[in-house]
């Protein structure tokens, strides 16, 4: 267990610990391009030289671990002179492309350049080395090389996250430049982290490209329900509008995000979202489509049943069991579902792809019902009039319903989820617009915090279900989506 | 602290006191004027503003109605940075960035909109672009409209050169010059 | 049916010439009031050396500002009616008519001419010839602070009640003054009717110089034209309401409500001036222009006919009503306003006791040359 002592303040280390870690701990920051703290160490951008006593040329804090006694200064003239420098060498054929860069506001060349240089170039625009410009990369990512400095981290992240090794450093001292391996495309699912984690504006996103400017966005906090791993994610949005979702690395779940993740938010800005009710297949008013669901289901009374959905919240899982229990009055309701689950690919995605399997199983616990082999059952023998359900579950018991002239009344965000022969369709609000508590194949408890409003009119799945039964004469009393959590015990 | 200052009132003499002889002096005032002004309208030193063009000090520092500058192969200048919607004190710029196919400076503003009911001619987006690709120097000053949407300035009704431009003076985007060179403009 | 005309000729004929002599003479009262709101700002502008209204158009036509009453109107109706929730609803309604209609009432009285002669009827230039007309205008002005009374009191505003209350004292104490100025008039024409009145202003003092009642009671004409301001609430008297500085009895109230208050104190402007033309500068009388024609004091003639002659005095007293109309716009924008306690020590203190010295002195002079 070595002590060292960094800018005057002392830390007991554990052994094989970097100085960078160690400054880490002491709340000092070393600037730093190529480290990455769940990626190999490399140590060939240089920003992190510190002085350590009695070393004859400055160390770099990424790669040095700490020593007994070791002396560390990172804020001495030596110190700032070698930042300096290493940043003029960066800039050096570094284009002047920050307005039409979208890694403008959050660069690491344009932060660093800030705190620890404002020197003017030495050097004329004309001398830059010229490089291939906007190259799409795979089918997310647009490759400048101009812009890139050199560090290697997408070339890591490849090599040792996915483990695909589509990228590499070509040929020697500057004539290098960041090229895909022959006969390689960079179509891995994770390619949007390296956008992520290119510290310059050499890989950007092509999904993004453009859109907004980075200082613009405001930051949420929520979760990703791309599938059961329930990644946190941070969703930055501007107006009301999301553009992009990134991770919010946290040791329990994820430090990356996968591509389909990312792009879970379009679905709302998706030409097919609904913001209407639909009867077969014409639009109408929330109003008047509930209206017609509700006679719908009172008609069919007696031989109506409700289903759940992994892919809603508990929340709207409970408001339906309540709908079964208090307002249809049917036994007939279904809260049974056992996907297989774990992480497929041995990164992040999930082999179960509804995010709230394990949510739905305290539904069960608290309201019983009847099991998915039996809903089929019935369904198939035509017992069943009416099912009500969520559109991806519909999809589940599409055997079932084949030939079975059951009625289908699925709740959808987007019309390409209904299923085909649907009755009716009442939108709800998606987990981006309402907030709304999943349970992850670990049995971690994730809620979502929106970022953006619903579409004007379209209303929590609770309160539509609310809505539903009080058209049909009974009260739910669901005035929030706490009212529904009560009696379920996760 | 309070300053204090003592007037020195002059108490009124008794002509001033009876007011007629005053209030008679006034009238002549007003009178002479309303007369003057009657006879010889062309004396006023009204404008009558939009339709009579204020003539401008020509001072290089007046800021006057903004204008998008245009390269000489007739696309803007600007590249969508935002940088002046981003220094608008007045958030009276809205942008929306889009993406050439084939010129190499890749970004351009689809859509740019400058509300001048909104804006405080403060010039600020000016000093902010890196592109040199606004300016405020077309000599109009907005303002007399019937309309609010008179007032909004789009991307076409901004677009203009002044006389002798385009010039390259001043034009920071390398990728713009060598596009332009490509083409055998310059 | 023949017969019944012929029964009731008088009387039909009567109420007919009546009708007309209504018509013509309001509806020319009221459309001067139109252009007044016009010519207020115009006059304003022009001696501020500003041009004034000059938008308003018809089909691109502005003709410098012609269309602005027409565009001010229109915009007044269109505009929301509003009525506080708390307020006296029916007193609400009625007070800008308290306040417009005893203005109009009062034009009944005043002689616009001499007479008219028609296919042998001899037809007074004057709705009404009633032998106690001062009295008439005295009383009827007095109604008139009902309307600013009632309006503030209705509004159930604390501030338009103030305003009000301000009026209302300001108002009862310039009557006094009006009255007592009229009274050195009367004494010297022996007659409360105004066209009698206006009749003797025909005389000649001296031989050359008309008997005007300027030239009999200068002092009364400047005591009547202070009172007759303030009677009108306008500038230097305005602390009624002062525009945007002093919120007064009628800031309850919008649309064509407001415009009713605001073109009653444009009528009140016309007939203050046709008033003083009426009392201090002959009426309809042109200076040695009798029935027959011109006589000069040097004895040369100009025979004129009875049509001329009678248009002449029409005239006459038109012009005289526009040029006074002209002086209390041009004092409006002249003068700056009072403060509320030298208003009333204005009144009291100085036009009241004045003018009952001006009775005295009137009395005085009467009664020296009677012997």
């Amino acid at each position: 267990m070595p002590t060292i002592t960094i800018d005057g303040k002392s830390i007991e280390v554990e052994k094989g610990t970097t100085l960078l870690a160690a400054a880490q701990k002491l709340g000092i920051y070393i600037p730093r391009y190529c480290y990455h703290p769940k990626l190999s160490i490399s140590g060939n951008c240089r920003m992190c030289l510190v002085e350590v006593e009695k070393a004859p040329k400055l160390l770099t804090a990424c790669s040095t671990e700490a020593a007994e006694g070791m002396v560390v200064r990172t804020t001495s003239d030596k110190v700032k002179a070698a930042r300096r420098d290493v940043l003029e060498y960066l800039l050096i054929n570094h284009p002047l492309d920050c307005p039409i860069c979208d890694q403008a506001g959050e660069c690491g060349l344009q932060d660093y350049y800030m705190d620890y240089s404002l020197a003017r170039s030495r050097f004329s625009m004309a001398d830059k080395v010229r490089r291939e410009k906007r190259r799409p990369i795979g089918p997310n990512l647009v490759l400048d090389n101009e812009r890139c400095i050199l560090c290697t981290r997408c070339v890591r992240f490849c090599s040792e996250v996915t483990k695909t090794s589509e990228l590499e450093v070509m040929n020697r001292g500057d004539h290098s430049y960041i090229d895909l391996k022959e006969g390689k495309a960079l179509d891995n699912g994770y390619s949007l982290n390296i956008a992520d984690i290119c510290p310059v504006g050499a890989f950007t996103s092509r999904d993004f490209r453009f859109k907004q400017r980075v200082w613009f966005l405001k930051r949420t906090k929520t979760v990703c329900l791309g599938c059961a791993t329930g990644c946190l994610v941070e969703a930055h949005h501007n107006e009301n509008v999301i553009y992009r979702l990134v991770p919010d690395p946290n040791p329990e779940t994820n430090t990356w995000l996968c591509d389909h993740g990312r792009l879970t938010y379009k679905a709302l800005q998706a030409g097919d979202r609904l913001k209407k009710g639909v009867i077969k297949n014409g639009l109408i008013e929330l109003e008047p489509a509930l209206r017609e669901a509700a006679t719908r289901i009172d008609e069919a009374r007696g031989a109506v049943a409700v289903m759940g959905s992994p892919w809603l919240s508990i929340e709207d899982n409970a408001a339906l069991a309540r709908l079964a229990r208090d307002s249809v009055k049917t036994g007939d309701y279904c809260f049974d579902f056992n996907f297989e689950q774990g992480i497929k690919d041995g990164i992040l995605i999930n082999k179960d792809q509804a995010p709230n399997t394990a949510g739905v199983r305290p539904v069960k616990a608290a309201y019983g019902g009847i099991s998915m082999g039996e809903l089929a059952g019935r369904i198939a023998s035509g017992k069943i009039k009416l099912l009500l359900t969520e559109a991806r579950a519909a999809a589940l018991l599409k055997d079932a319903l084949k030939d079975s002239g059951t009625r289908v009344v699925v709740f959808a965000a987007n019309r390409g989820e209904i299923p085909a022969g649907a009755y009716a369709t009442l939108p709800y609000a998606a987990y981006f617009e309402t907030p709304g508590t999943f349970i992850n194949y670990q049995g971690l408890r994730r809620r979502t915090t929106p970022p953006v409003a619903a579409p004007e009119g379209v209303k929590p799945l609770w309160d539509v279900v609310n809505k539903l039964a009080s058209y049909s004469g009974a009260s739910l009393g669901l005035d929030s989506g706490d009212d529904a959590l009560k009696g379920i015990s996760f | 602290m309070i300053s204090v200052k003592k007037v020195n009132n002059k108490p009124l003499n008794l002509l001033e006191r009876i007011y007629l002889y005053e209030i008679a002096r006034g009238i002549a005032v007003t009178t002479r004027h309303f007369f003057a002004n009657l006879f010889n309208p062309k004396g006023l030193p009204t404008i009558q503003y939009p339709e009579q063009p204020v003539p401008l000090y020509g001072n290089a520092r007046f800021r006057s109605r903004h204008r998008l500058k245009v390269r000489s192969d007739g696309s803007p200048k600007c590249v969508a940075c935002f940088m002046c919607q981003t220094a608008c004190p007045a958030y009276c710029i809205h942008i929306e960035a889009a993406e050439y196919q084939e010129n190499s400076v890749e970004k351009y503003p689809a859509v740019f909109n400058i509300d001048l009911a909104r804006c405080v001619m403060c010039g600020m987006c000016v000093e902010a672009c890196p592109e040199d690709a606004i300016a405020m120097d077309t000599e109009e000053i907005p303002g007399g409209a019937a309309d609010r949407t008179e007032f909004l300035m789009t991307k076409e009704s901004l677009l203009r050169n002044r006389p002798g431009e385009p010039s390259l003076k001043g034009a920071a985007n390398r990728l713009a010059n060598e596009y332009l060179g490509s083409r055998g403009e310059q | 049916m023949m017969e019944f005309f012929e029964a009731n000729k008088d009387i039909i004929l009567f109420t007919g010439v009546a009708a007309v002599k209504l018509a013509a003479f309001l509806g020319a009262v009221m459309g001067f009031a139109g252009i007044m709101t016009l010519a207020e700002r115009k006059v304003s502008a022009l001696m501020q050396d500003r041009v004034g209204p000059n938008r308003a158009s018809v089909f691109g036509f502005a003709f410098n500002g012609l269309f602005q009453p027409a565009a001010d109107g229109i915009k007044m109706i269109l505009k929301e009616d509003f009525m506080p929730a708390r307020a006296e609803k029916l007193l609400f309604t009625l007070a800008p008519f308290f306040a417009l209609v005893p203005v109009l009432l009062l034009f009944a009285v005043i002689p616009f001419g001499d007479y008219f002669m028609a296919s042998g009827y001899m037809v007074e230039l004057q709705i009404a010839d009633l032998p106690l007309g001062l009295f008439l205008i005295l009383a009827v002005s007095g109604l008139a602070i009902y309307g600013v009374f009632l309006g503030g009191w209705a509004s159930k505003n604390n501030f338009a009640l103030l305003g009000a209350m301000r009026g209302a004292a300001q108002m009862v104490s310039y009557e006094v003054v009006l009255g007592l100025t009229l009274a050195g008039l009367m004494m010297i024409y022996g007659s409360a009717s105004l066209q009698d009145m206006v009749r003797a202003q025909g005389r000649l003092l001296f031989g050359f110089v008309p008997a005007w009642g300027v030239v009999c009671q200068p002092f009364a004409f400047v005591l009547f034209l202070t009172a007759a301001i303030a009677e009108n609430k306008r500038t230097p008297f305005d602390l009624v309401e002062g525009e945007s500085e002093i919120i007064g009895y009628f800031m309850e109230y919008s649309s064509m409500r407001f415009a009713t208050f605001m073109f009653a104190e444009f009528v009140e402007i016309i007939l203050v001036a046709m008033l003083t033309a009426t009392l201090f500068f002959g009426g309809w009388q042109v200076p040695y222009l009798y029935d027959t024609g011109f006589m000069f004091p040097g004895g040369a003639l100009l025979p004129l006919g009875h049509h001329l002659v009678a248009a002449l005095q029409v005239g006459a007293f038109a012009a005289k009503t526009v040029f006074f109309c002209w002086f209390l716009l041009i004092v409006r924008w002249t003068l700056p306003r009072f403060r509320f306690d030298q208003l009333m020590g204005l009144c009291w203190k100085a036009l009241l006791p004045l003018s009952l010295l001006n009775i005295l002195a009137t009395g005085a002079v009467l009664t020296f040359l009677a012997r």
